[in-house]
């Protein structure tokens, strides 16, 4: 392992110990370390699920696009998209956790799962991409472990040709994977777009978005990963190129999707989009601009074929596309949250609307008992134990594309 | 059997007292509100949203048929008895909190820390503790306990404690007005039954299709 290898893993491990000592802290003084409430009860640890899920989806868009589709110029980066799907899909598994208030009941989902749930089915295909993107990658290492020495080769399974059969059972399993993998995205926008509750999510659009959106990032997060390891060299431009067409065309269609929402809602103009679409294109004004512009700015590098031959190009494009995204994840909250659902107009009133207001929770004694508006930031507790899984994320490709054949050499 | 309950609006004189009624029966956390009652247009607690436009809106639980809140639960922690009451487990819940961001009204709260922390926040004095002493146990599942566990969620649960002694909700049993009224709504005969049919009773937020049984009848007349 090089210098500077070994100081970023000295630095993710940094992070994920802090961020591990603040979920112990958080699991000792309970979740009012962050900034939630009674009335804004998800935050930053949910809008990280939609996120991690997002991410994983770039094992998926390989192992398809090449086992199914054909497009053999992006086998050599066909392992990373596994590993980055299965780290993603870990993380998102690790952030859920820490917005549990009694994250050791978890077994009760396993004593006592109650299927309509969303979140039980989310459970459910989280676990399965996970044990389906480890098997994958496993399968696709086969041909070089068996050429190891020691554990390595001790795990290999003993057939006559690896890479043949390698190759066979990883096209078997491809239309498994993709399945599996649409299903974590739109399982996990289900949890928000079957809320009739919050007009923000209920809407048919969610679940499509959602995989356009993952789309654009899982690609992202696998491309930056394969031009950290493998440089720009020319034999692998022809797969950046494809990478940077494919996210360009998702993040078109989730533009697409997403606005088409904006459009229908804004034009009937009931009281309660208006309150939605305010609250996203208003209030969160800077963030909406920034979900926006930055993945175009990344989108409008990566088209770039002579972006494309330098690191720092890649690396800046994947990045504001992923980006991006995380900010659209946030974004899932503020106008969900501070709508209130309870809104009614008052008796003997004409043309108002008035949100009920919700007992926040938390005893603050210069703020309001009852509130119906939330500025939500998140704590440094919940930033902190973010950063810590995002590490996780980090700290597990780094190790694992040095300890097992992840990369190709030559 | 379907319980359920009617608050009559005309009656509602603004007092509040279902409100601490059950925050000090329920012995509810700092901050917990299961019943609140506002006063829809206005800013602050008591003020008219207009002139001659008061009137108060007592909310707690909506104990729906449909109930988002159940079905969202991945682990069967909120459920509903048979006579439709939906309930919290305490031991089973494991705080997602998945159920407050489903439930349309906005009556669940969590318990963001511990009730010993809570408390002294709160500045109570040493010792002064309030609420039904007994943790009380339906099918074997824990649906209240004087001491609350940090981190889970908790609402009202129609005083499924009382029911048990024959004993009506502490806020009907409180209300110096005589707003509110329990009963079966599914005889057509009884007194919830027909004073629904009789003043036009009516629920919240209809269109979420939730079905409650909590029904409300409208005020005839305004405060001042
Ligand atoms: S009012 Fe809310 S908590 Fe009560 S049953 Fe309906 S959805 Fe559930
Ligand atoms: S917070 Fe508790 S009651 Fe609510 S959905 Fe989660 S497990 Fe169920
Ligand atoms: S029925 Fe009991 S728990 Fe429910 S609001 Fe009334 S006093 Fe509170």
């Amino acid at each position: 392992m090089g210098v500077s290898k070994k100081v970023s893993l000295t630095v993710f491990s940094l992070i994920m110990a802090a961020g591990a000592l603040m979920w112990l802290i958080q699991l000792w003084r309970g979740l009012i370390l962050t900034d939630m409430n009674n009335a804004y009860s998800w935050g930053l640890y949910v809008s990280a699920l939609a996120f991690f899920v997002g991410n994983a989806a770039g094992g998926l868009v390989l192992s398809s696009m090449i086992y199914l589709f054909g497009v053999t110029a992006l086998k050599p980066f066909a392992r990373i998209g596994a590993l980055c799907a299965f780290a993603n899909v870990a993380a998102a598994m690790l952030i859920v956790l820490s917005d549990l208030g009694r994250p050791f009941r978890v077994l009760n989902l396993l004593l006592h799962p109650q299927i309509m749930s969303p979140l039980v089915w989310d459970v459910i295909v989280l676990n399965l991409y996970a044990g389906l993107s480890l098997i994958y990658l496993y399968l696709l290492m086969l041909p070089d472990l068996a050429a190891r020495t020691g554990f390595l080769n001790k795990i290999a399974l003993p057939v006559p040709d690896p890479a043949g059969f390698s190759d066979r059972w990883a096209k078997r399993l491809a239309p498994f994977s993709l399945v599996a993998a649409v299903s974590i995205h739109v399982v996990t926008a289900w949890i928000f777009a079957t809320q009739g509750a919050r007009g923000w999510w209920h809407t048919a659009v969610m679940a499509p978005d959602f995989v356009a959106a993952a789309l654009a990032s899982g690609t992202a997060v696998v491309m930056l990963v394969a031009v950290l390891c493998y440089g720009t060299a020319d034999k692998f431009q022809n797969a950046f190129r494809i990478m940077a067409i494919f996210i360009a065309t998702s993040f078109f269609i989730h533009l697409f999707l997403m606005y088409n929402d904006f459009v229908i809602h804004a034009w009937y103009g009931s009281d309660h989009a208006k309150e939605a679409l305010a609250i996203t294109l208003q209030e969160y004004g800077l963030a909406h601009a920034f979900e926006v512009l930055a993945p175009l700015a990344g989108v409008v590098l990566l088209l770039n074929a002579r972006v494309r031959q330098t690191m720092s190009g890649i690396m800046a494009g994947c990045l504001l596309i992923i980006a991006g995204i995380f900010v659209h994840r946030i974004l899932l909250m503020p106008a969900a949250f501070n709508q209130m659902p309870l809104t009614l107009a008052p008796l003997g009133s004409q043309h108002t609307l008035w949100s009920v207001p919700i007992a926040s929770g938390r005893y603050v004694p210069p703020a309001d008992t009852f509130v119906s508006h939330h500025s939500y930031f998140p704590t440094l507790v919940e930033i902190m134990i973010f950063a810590g899984v995002l590490s996780f994320v980090c700290a597990l490709i780094l190790v694992a594309v040095h300890k097992l054949p992840v990369v190709k050499e030559g | 059997m379907r319980r359920g309950m009617v608050i009559d609006l005309e009656k509602c004189i603004g007092c509040r007292s279902c409100a601490v009624a059950c925050k000090q029966h329920n012995a509810q956390p700092a901050g917990s509100w299961w019943n609140r009652v506002v006063t829809p247009g206005s800013d602050r607690h008591l003020t008219a949203s207009a002139p001659e436009n008061l009137y108060f809106l007592p909310i707690h639980c909506q104990h729906c048929q449909n109930a988002p809140c159940v079905k969202v639960c991945p682990v069967g922690a909120t459920y509903q008895t048979d006579d439709g009451t939906v309930l919290i487990d305490f031991e089973r819940c494991i705080g997602c909190r998945y159920c407050m961001a489903a439930c349309p009204y906005g009556v669940r709260q969590f318990n963001w820390e511990s009730s010993k922390d809570g408390i002294k926040r709160y500045e109570y004095q040493n010792g002064y503790t309030y609420g039904y002493p007994e943790p009380f146990r339906l099918d074997n599942r824990l649906v209240y306990s004087p001491v609350r566990i940090k981190g889970i969620v908790e609402k009202c649960h129609f005083c499924a404690h009382y029911q048990a002694r024959g004993l009506d909700p502490a806020c009907v049993r409180a209300c110096p007005g005589k707003a509110r009224h329990v009963g079966d709504l599914d005889d057509p005969d009884s007194r919830v039954s027909q004073m629904i049919r009789q003043m036009n009773g009516f629920t919240l937020l209809p269109e979420k299709g939730t079905r409650p049984n909590v029904y409300y009848l409208p005020p005839k007349r305004k405060e001042v």
